[in-house]
């Protein structure tokens, strides 16, 4: 059963034709490009202080967007990212700044709570009840930012402890720790989609739901977890999100969802589902975050970046749309 | 396709925001009496406006009816509907939603009950006079304060939500103060939203474009305190930021002796004040401003002790 997931996913075309490839090597050249204008622009750019500062700035969309990649796979979206993280960053500020024995692990692991919680439930409503996970994910942006407003009183909860700073502040041999959270989450997510049975059958159910089920995938199962691990990396952003401002802030993460699902479709996994990777995803947030950082480096003025960045998103879309219907005989 | 329906979603749940309407009762003999709906009552920037309105009010004989909006637009509008019904003499309104209240400021104005606006202005309807902080002047201070705290040498960025006139204002009177000091250069402005996340992203980039950076001005407490964030992970203690508004959090910020060094205050009491100053005037039959700006001040470590 395994190998009829795969025969799906092995295209005729040789390795460096598949329709993957070439959406990754389109967006890497992208990236090259608008590199090469920022630094003509922009003195700073190429400096690696500020390469840090981009790969920093990415963090937390990065995390994000792994999440949201396997989501997108299955065919789902997940629009309460922002809110679920603002909420998950409060929680643990609270948890952090109420002097308990070893308050900033039990915050780490509260934030975390709150994501899983908040994922099992999108994941029960969707895969059991078969609720659309659009309508779902908008009720959970809507309750969980109303929560975060209602659990802080609408003021921030500040006065942490040092610790706290761990998760977003600190660095590690000069890369600081956001960003090898990051590229951990990367890594792990690259894994478990590609190598792990799990990961095939991820791609099955939103390439084609009825053959996976026909092949005997756990449709329910395989939609349950992928939102359930999707729920931990949106607490994880959330306990990175509290560290970096060193404050759980009611109305953080506001429109995160916007930047990941950004971030996932410049990469080019499609929307409709099944196709797409988390390799592709890290390069969509790069293009995006290198856009937002040698935009302003460069000082263009707020209006023009919100411009540049619709055309960027439209163009990636529409890459994408040329690329899928030209291999197709029937439109 | 599916990033459509989002879109469309999204604006029909910004439409359709909660209505409940309220109904409170004031009322009485004696003097002049003036319905008052405040946009809410649980900001202490509210509170103190509310102190200020009593306080002249009380000096002048006037009689208040006030309750609050809870920045609901439709609460807003059924208070002024009763104030018509209870026929006051002027009514103080702080908009919930500056065009929406448009219709009720005409049901108003057509059983010729004056309105005069405080802290936000309204957009149609005729008003009186609109009592608002000097948003302006409050930018100059910032400036001027930096200016002073760098010594007049160096590059400064400005944090912003140009999509708000107020912030506007404000990074306008800052960069209009700044052009006095040759030795100064505004390197830099970013839209940080007016909220603490955006503000951080958009500061690290400005440290990194700008390396003379020595000053930020947020256009508001939530964008100095990213900017703040930014700073502190960055160490750079040295910077000089100033943000708007004094919020509690901000203010301890500067009491600690961060890189937030000083903060924009507005004064609502004199905004209460001077709103009903303009009412007196009105009721004098003498002509008032259209727009009445109340100074601002700013506070820093040793004014706040």
């Amino acid at each position: 059963m395994n190998e009829t997931v795969r025969e799906r996913e092995v295209a005729p075309r040789p390795r460096y034709l598949q329709w993957q490839t070439v959406a990754e090597y389109v967006i890497v050249v992208a990236i090259v490009l608008e590199s090469i204008f920022f630094a003509v622009y922009a003195p700073q750019f190429l400096s690696l202080p500020n390469l840090i500062n981009i790969a920093l700035s990415i963090a937390i969309t990065g995390i994000l967007a792994v999440g949201m990649t396997a989501v997108i796979l299955t065919g789902g979206i997940d629009l309460s990212v922002g809110s679920v993280a603002a909420l998950a960053g409060i929680v643990a500020a609270m948890v952090a700044g109420s002097s308990a024995p070893g308050a900033v692990a039990l915050a780490a692991l509260a934030a975390l709570g709150v994501g899983l919680a908040v994922g099992v439930f999108n994941g029960v409503m969707v895969a059991r009840f078969r609720v659309p996970p659009f309508v779902v994910t908008l009720a959970m942006l809507t309750i969980c930012r109303g929560l975060a407003f209602v659990v802080t009183d609408g003021r921030s909860i500040s006065d942490l402890p040092p610790g706290f700073a761990l998760f977003g502040r600190e660095v590690f041999l000069s890369v600081p720790v956001p960003v090898w959270l990051m590229l951990l989450v990367f890594a792990a997510g690259w894994f478990v989609l590609k190598r792990m049975t799990f990961g095939r059958y991820v791609y099955a159910v939103g390439g084609n739901r009825e053959a996976a089920f026909l092949a005997g995938v756990n449709i329910k199962g395989v939609t349950l977890l992928v939102y359930v691990l999707n729920g931990l990396l949106v607490g994880l952003a959330g306990l990175v999100l509290a560290s970096r401002l060193g404050a759980g802030v009611p109305n953080a993460g506001n429109q995160y969802e916007l930047d990941v699902i950004a971030a996932v479709v410049v990469g080019g996994t499609s929307l409709n589902g099944g196709r797409g990777s988390v390799i592709a995803t890290l390069w969509g947030a790069v293009f995006i975050g290198v856009l937002n950082n040698g935009l302003n480096l460069a000082n263009v003025d707020p209006y023009t970046q919100r411009i540049a960045l619709g055309v960027v998103i439209l163009l990636a879309v529409l890459a994408d749309q040329l690329n899928k219907t030209r291999g197709q005989v029937i439109a | 396709m599916r990033l459509n329906v989002y879109a469309l979603c999204l604006a029909l749940l910004v439409g359709a925001t909660s209505v409940l309407s309220g109904c409170n009762k004031g009322g009485g003999a004696g003097g002049k009496r003036i319905g008052v709906t405040l946009l809410t009552r649980e900001h202490v920037f509210y509170k103190d406006l509310e102190a200020g309105l009593k306080e002249a009010a009380d000096k002048a004989g006037y009689q208040l009816i006030v309750t609050s909006g809870d920045m609901d637009l439709a609460k807003q509008q059924s208070q002024i509907d009763n104030f018509i019904v209870q026929k006051v003499d002027a009514i103080i309104l702080c908009p919930a939603d500056s065009k929406g209240i448009a219709p009720a400021i005409e049901k108003a104005n057509a059983a010729n009950i004056p309105v005069f606006t405080a802290d936000i202005a309204a957009q149609g309807g005729q008003v009186v006079a609109h009592v608002a902080s000097d948003n302006l002047s409050g930018g100059r201070l910032a400036a001027e304060y930096i200016a002073k705290a760098i010594g007049g040498q160096g590059d400064v960025g400005i944090i912003g939500q140009q999509e708000v006139q107020s912030g506007l204002d404000r990074e306008t009177g800052f960069k209009e103060e700044m052009k006095k000091y040759p030795g100064i250069k505004v390197a830099a402005v970013l839209n940080g939203g007016g909220v603490r996340d955006k503000a951080l992203k958009a500061a690290e980039d400005m440290l990194q474009g700008n390396p003379n950076l020595k000053g930020i001005f947020g256009i508001n407490d939530d964008s100095a305190l990213g900017a703040l964030s930014a700073a502190e992970s960055g160490k750079r203690n040295d910077l000089v930021i100033v943000g708007y508004d004094a919020i509690p959090e901000a203010v301890k910020a500067i009491q600690r002796g961060s890189a937030l060094k000083a903060d924009v205050a507005q004064q609502p009491r004199d905004l209460g004040a001077k709103t009903i100053e303009a009412i007196s005037k009105h009721f004098a039959g003498q002509p008032v401003e259209k727009s009445i700006a109340v100074p601002v001040k700013i506070v820093d470590a040793s004014s706040l002790k």
